[in-house]
C-alpha cells in the first residue's frame, strides 16, 4: 500500500503546486502591473551620474528587496529539465516577478522619503535553497536624488506606456 | 541598437532616458555535460561545454534586453552590467541590465 | 533632456505559455529516455550473461563466501541431505548444464523463502519448509530454483543490476529536485523489474514441466501457490501491490498460468501427493484452521 500512498501524495503535491502556483503568480503579476502604473512618476535609471542640469540637494541610498519561492510543480519541471538542458521557463517567471517587485519596492522607498529620481540602480540576485525548493532573493539598490530646484528636470506627469 | 557599458558615448549626446531595461535567462545543463564535467574535475582545465552554455545564455540575455529597449523606442543601452546567479542545482540565471536611452546623431 | 520610465513589452523575459505543455514534453522525454536506456542495457546484459561460459560464473562464486551452507546439527544435516537428493532427482528432469554442480543449502531461519544464486547454489529456509505439507509442493519450489540455475538467471540479474545501478544513479543524482529523480528512478526500476518477472515466468514454466515429468501431475504447484496466498500480510506476499513494481508476478497470475500451461500441454492438474521426507516433515507446522 505504501507505494500507492507515496504516489498519491506526490500527485497531490504536484497538482496543488500547479494550481496554487498559477493563481499566486497571476495575482502577483496583476499587482505588479498596477503598481508599476502607480509608481510611473518615480524615475529609476542605472546611469552613474545625475542627468544634466540636476544639482542634487540630498542623495541617499534606497533599496527594495523581495524573496520569492518556487512551488512544487516548478521545482519538479526544473528537475526534469536538468536531464536535457535548455531554458528553464518555470524559473524565469519567478525571477522576472522578483526583479520587478524589488524595483517597485525601491521606488516605494524613494517616494516615501520624498524623492522622485533614483540613479545608479543595481540588482543582486541570490538563491536561498531549503533542501528541495529554490527561493530567489532579489535586492535592488540605488541612489535617490532630491534636486535643489524642483523645475530643473521636466518630469513627466504620467509615464508613456509602450504600445 | 548600440550596447555599451560606458556612461556616455563619445561624440553623441543623450536626448532622452527611458529607464532600466533587463534581459535574463535561466539555463540548465544536461546530464551529458554533467558527466563530462565530473570527469574533467579529475584532470582540470577548461570545461568547454559549460563555457559554451554560459556564452549562449549571456547572448540570449543581451538579446532580450535589446528587445525590451526596442519596445520602448530607445536606440541605445548604456551602463550595461551583468549578474550571474546559480539557482538550485544545475540551473544558472544570467541577468543583463542597463539604461535605455535615445541618442542623437547617426 | 527628457527623463521618463517607459514600460517595456510584456513576455520578453518570461514566457506566459502553458507550463503543462512543457511538463508533458519533459515527462514523456525523460521517462522515454530512461525506459529505453534501461531496456536496452537490460536486454544486452541478459543476452550476454548466459552465453559467458559457466566456468567464469563458478570462479566468481568460488571467490565469494558460500551461500549453500549446511547447519552443524544432525536434524539440519538430514534436512539438507533430503533437499539435495530431491534436487539431484529433479535435475535429471530439467536437463541442467553438464559442468554445473548443484549444491543445496539449508538455513535454520524462519524466513518463508528460497533462492537460487551464482555457482549452482540454491538455498532453502526453515520457514518455507515448515509451511509445505507434501513433496509435490516442495518439488515445485526446488524445480523452480533449479530452472533459475539452468537458465543462468543469477548471472543475468547481476549484469543487469550493475549496469542499471550506474545509469540510474547518474540520472537521478543531481537534478535539483528529488521528486524528479524519484520519478525517473521508479520508471527505470519498473522496466528492470519486468525483466525479473519474465525470468520468474520462465522458471515457473520449466518447473511445471519437470514436476509433471516426475509426478505425472502438477498439483504440487497449485498447493504451493495456495500456501503463498495464505501467508500473513494479505493476499500478496510483502511488496508493492501493483504488478509493474514487483519482482515476481502476482501470485494469482502464477496460479492462472498453471491452468493455462496444463490446458496447453494436456497435463493433469491433480493427482496423489507424495509425503515429505522424514527430516523435512518434522519441520512441518500444521496450518491454523480458520
Amino acid at each position: 500500500m505504501l507505494d500507492l500512498i507515496e504516489l498519491g501524495l506526490f500527485i497531490t503535491l504536484l497538482v496543488v503546486g500547479f494550481f496554487a502556483g498559477t493563481i499566486v503568480e497571476k495575482r502577483h503579476y496583476a499587482s505588479i502591473r498596477k503598481r508599476e502604473r502607480e509608481f510611473a512618476d518615480v524615475l529609476a535609471f542605472s546611469v552613474r551620474f545625475p542627468p544634466d542640469r540636476v544639482t542634487p540637494q540630498r542623495a541617499f541610498l534606497v533599496h527594495g528587496t523581495v524573496v520569492i519561492s518556487s512551488d512544487y510543480f516548478k521545482t519538479f519541471v526544473a528537475g526534469l529539465r536538468n536531464l536535457f538542458g535548455g531554458r528553464v521557463r518555470s524559473y524565469e517567471t519567478l525571477l522576472e516577478r522578483a526583479r520587478r517587485e524589488a524595483l517597485l519596492r525601491l521606488k516605494h522607498d524613494a517616494r516615501r522619503q520624498g524623492a522622485k529620481l533614483v540613479i545608479c540602480v543595481r540588482f543582486e540576485t541570490t538563491t536561498i535553497s531549503t533542501g528541495w525548493a529554490a527561493s530567489i532573493e532579489v535586492f535592488a539598490f540605488g541612489t535617490a536624488l532630491i534636486p535643489e530646484r524642483a523645475a530643473a528636470i521636466d518630469f513627466p506627469a504620467r509615464s508613456v506606456v509602450a504600445a | 541598437m548600440l550596447v555599451s557599458n560606458l556612461e556616455l558615448v563619445p561624440g553623441r549626446r543623450v536626448v532622452a532616458h527611458y529607464g532600466i531595461v533587463q534581459g535574463s535567462t535561466v539555463r540548465a545543463k544536461h546530464v551529458g555535460k554533467d558527466i563530462f564535467a565530473g570527469l574533467k574535475n579529475i584532470v582540470g582545465g577548461e570545461l568547454k561545454g559549460y563555457t559554451e552554455l554560459m556564452q549562449e545564455a549571456r547572448q540570449e540575455a543581451v538579446e532580450r534586453m535589446i528587445a525590451e529597449a526596442q519596445s520602448m523606442g530607445a536606440n541605445a543601452i548604456l551602463n550595461v552590467r551583468f549578474a550571474t546567479t546559480s539557482i538550485a542545482a544545475g540551473a544558472a540565471e544570467i541577468l543583463a541590465y542597463g539604461s535605455a536611452v535615445q541618442l542623437d546623431g547617426v | 533632456m527628457k527623463l521618463e520610465n517607459r514600460a517595456p513589452a510584456e513576455g520578453i523575459n518570461a514566457s506566459h505559455e502553458n507550463p503543462l505543455k512543457e511538463l508533458a514534453w519533459l515527462l514523456a522525454g525523460g521517462l522515454g529516455a530512461v525506459v529505453l536506456l534501461v531496456f536496452t542495457v537490460s536486454f544486452a546484459a541478459q543476452w550476454i550473461a548466459p552465453r559467458v561460459p559457466y566456468k567464469y560464473e563458478a570462479k566468481l562464486a568460488a571467490s565469494l563466501p558460500p551461500f549453500a551452507t549446511t547447519p552443524d546439527n544432525a536434524p539440519g544435516r538430514q534436512v539438507q541431505a533430503e533437499l539435495q537428493s530431491l534436487a539431484d532427482r529433479l535435475a535429471l528432469r530439467l536437463d541442467m548444464p553438464s559442468e554445473m554442480v548443484v549444491r543445496v543449502g539449508y538455513r535454520e531461519q524462519d524466513i518463508v523463502n528460497a533462492f537460487a544464486t551464482l555457482g549452482g547454489q540454491a538455498v532453502f529456509f526453515r520457514g518455507l519448509l515448515g509451511k509445505i505439507d507434501n513433496e509435490d509442493a516442495l518439488a515445485m519450489v526446488m524445480a523452480h530454483e533449479l530452472a533459475h540455475l539452468k537458465y543462468r538467471h543469477a548471472s543475468a540479474a547481476l549484469g543487469r543490476g550493475v549496469a542499471i545501478g550506474v545509469i540510474l544513479s547518474i540520472v537521478s543524482a543531481d537534478l535539483g529536485s528529488s521528486a524528479a529523480g524519484n520519478v525517473l528512478t521508479t520508471a527505470g526500476m519498473a522496466t528492470l523489474l519486468s525483466f525479473n518477472r519474465d525470468q520468474e515466468r520462465e522458471a515457473d514454466e520449466a518447473a511445471l514441466r519437470a514436476l509433471h515429468a516426475e509426478y505425472g501431475h502438477v498439483g504440487g504447484a497449485v498447493d504451493l501457490f495456495n500456501v503463498m496466498m495464505r501467508l500473513p500480510g494479505g493476499r500478496q506476499s510483502s511488496g508493492p501491490t501493483v504488478e509493474f513494481l514487483r519482482t515476481h508476478p502476482l501470485t494469482e497470475n502464477r496460479i492462472a498460468a498453471i491452468s493455462q500451461w496444463a490446458l496447453k500441454n494436456g497435463a493433469a492438474i491433480d493427482g496423489p501427493r507424495r509425503p515429505l521426507p522424514a527430516g523435512i516433515a518434522a519441520l512441518n507446522k500444521p496450518e491454523p484452521r480458520r
